[in-house]
């Protein structure tokens, strides 16, 4: 959920443009200057892959590049960080990708 | 070989860095200052977006723009989204190569110093189900709230200790999220009774905490002093916090259990220093619990083990972002100071008014390490079933089993289970093998050079073969 209101810890903000980008092929309403993991965040989605040997779920835990949970495929490309990766309109996103290397 | 030299690297962007960078810059020191992110702040001075705007900045905020601001009217070089995957000696030779993966900045740069202020992180803090989506540490949760206006939740449970959590309880509130509960799991506050002139000294805190405590007591949510998170529920994300008081021995006290539904957890038991670089060169760390673990060990100049290396900041043991910046001056000031770019009456003079100002951080920074809890001192909140390693997903059972079989150093436990083998190359698990191979081993300390920890190898992060590859080419050129 995007934080609309005014307040004196979070003062109102204008966001970037609007886009557009893909999760699992499913649309989501992202705006420029967001990262991947705080788009997806913001729409409630919460798994960001699958583990390898347990297959279990995982998400966003650290937030700044040193956990690699919040691993996704980005445009084809694997273990991408969503958490330090910027939205672009039309990205394409897959989440539920198994395995490491 | 193509490298470009500089007499100063700093390396991380953040409060200390920036202090030490435009300290030796502005003495004249040729600099050149580099961060893994694309933009200057660190975490603690972290810039909203450059496409977003707005028309209040909050206190914090206009600070570290004036700090940036600064920086950006000195002559230096910057190299930002840039990472250091590496720093070797020289060969016969007191300076360092430090190679470097990025769009702009060169492969290689040699330096003749090097001022590290690499930050830290989120301690990690393994409890039943901490590996489920919707437990998130205290940094995810105030970048997502601070520099991208996004609520990580609706149902929050904020649980660990410190005065962190009175923040991100805050500005949860006023995000517009239930705050469920504060959990602190410190008790025994008269800890912090002798250092009451210092806290009252600083007024500009104690402002700060009242209001969010305020907050915090308007939206009704209970903070509960000496409870903790104990177990994490729910299917492909939380769904159930478990949450109870603790013990003396900082073990649950089963019949206090109260189950909260929730949709996130935060979890923020403090935060660990961020030393790979200053291991991966070979300074001497020693261990200091209330410092967040493993601490480089410094002289009065913040120069380590090593010559010409230097860490300032929570790198060098937590102490949050004034002591960093003023480390960072004190660090900038020994690079010029030395290099002769500062009179000596000069640096004196400097070192003399930068020392009173430190002693008084410093005095409050042990207070908080004496009075709140880390990760590390909670081990007890984990079971035989809990992911320890959450990469390799290695459960306490399987480093159990390691330490029967003959296992007696964190070495020896990822050799035998992979635990510290994954992308986050042990940072998420280091601290809780060394406390599991304590445990199982009844040992009640282990140095870093006795297998403490693990030894850290370039790269620092994971690269691809190819970008490897790339940068061998490069270097040999």
């Amino acid at each position: 959920m995007r934080i609309e209101k005014n307040t004196s810890l979070l003062p109102e903000v204008k966001r970037g443009r609007k886009v557009q980008i893909l999760i699992d092929g499913q649309p989501i309403e992202a705006f420029e200057g967001e990262s991947v993991a705080a788009a997806m965040m913001a729409a409630g989605l919460r798994v960001f892959r699958i583990t390898a040997k347990h297959k279990t779920p995982r998400g966003m835990y650290c937030g700044m590049g040193v956990c690699f949970e919040c691993l996704v495929t980005v445009n084809g490309v694997r273990n991408v960080r969503a958490c330090l990766t910027p939205v672009a309109d039309g990205m394409m996103v897959e989440t539920r990708e198994e395995g490491m290397a | 070989m193509k490298e470009v030299h500089y007499e100063l690297a700093v390396i991380g962007g953040g409060p200390a860095g920036i202090e030490a960078a435009i300290t030796a810059a502005e003495a004249g020191v040729n600099t050149v200052l580099i961060d893994r992110y694309p933009r200057p702040g660190g975490q603690y001075y972290k810039e909203l977006p450059m496409q977003f705007s707005v028309h209040h900045r909050t206190k914090a905020e206009t600070e570290g723009d004036m700090l940036i601001r600064l920086l950006s009217g000195v002559e230096l070089t910057q190299y930002f989204n840039t990472l250091v995957w590496g720093i070797f000696p020289k060969e016969n030779d007191n300076r360092w190569l430090i190679a470097l993966a990025s769009n702009d900045a060169p492969k290689l740069i040699v330096a003749d110093s090097v001022i590290l202020a690499t930050g830290a992180y989120d301690s990690p803090m393994p409890f039943p189900g901490w590996t489920l989506p919707g437990v998130i540490s205290a940094g995810a949760a105030l970048i997502l709230l601070k520099t991208q206006r996004i609520l990580p939740g609706t149902r929050v449970l904020v649980t660990g200790s410190g005065p962190l959590l009175l923040s991100v309880a805050a500005h949860l509130i006023e995000g517009g999220a239930e705050v469920v509960g504060v959990c602190e799991a410190a008790r025994p506050f008269w800890r912090a009774i002798p250092y009451l002139p210092t806290i009252l000294g600083q007024t500009h805190r104690i402002e700060e905490g009242i209001k969010y405590f305020s907050t915090i007591l308007k939206a009704h949510s209970p903070y509960r002093i000496g409870w903790s998170v104990v177990e994490a529920r729910g299917k492909d994300k939380v769904e159930e916090a478990v949450i109870a008081r603790l013990d003396k021995s900082l073990s649950p006290v089963l019949s206090s259990k109260q189950v909260i539904s929730v949709d996130t957890i935060v979890s923020g038991y403090g935060l660990v220093p961020n030393n790979y670089l200053s291991r991966m060169i070979g300074c001497k760390h020693s261990y200091l619990p209330e410092k967040g673990g493993f601490v480089p060990e410094r002289d009065d100049t913040m120069q380590t083990s090593m010559p010409n290396v230097y860490v300032v900041g929570d790198a060098a043991g937590i102490g949050g972002a004034e002591l960093a910046r003023l480390e960072g001056r004190v660090a900038g000031v020994a690079v010029a100071g030395r290099l002769g770019r500062l009179g000596h009456a000069t640096a004196q003079w400097e070192y003399g008014k930068l020392r009173s100002l430190l002693r008084r951080q410093q005095r409050f920074a042990e207070m908080l390490g004496k009075v709140f809890l880390r990760g590390l001192d909670l081990f007890n909140l984990s079971t035989d079933d809990t992911i320890i390693c959450r990469c390799e997903e290695i459960t306490r059972r399987e480093i159990r089993s390691a330490v029967e079989m003959g296992a007696r150093s964190v070495t020896e436990v990822k050799m035998l289970t992979r635990a510290g083998m994954g992308n986050c190359q042990g940072r998420m698990c280091e601290l809780s093998v060394r406390n599991a191979v304590m445990a199982f081993t009844g040992q009640s300390f282990l140095d870093m050079d006795k297998g403490g920890a693990y030894s850290i190898r370039p790269p620092l992060e994971p690269m691809t073969v190819k970008e490897l590859a790339k940068a061998a080419e490069e270097l040999s050129e």
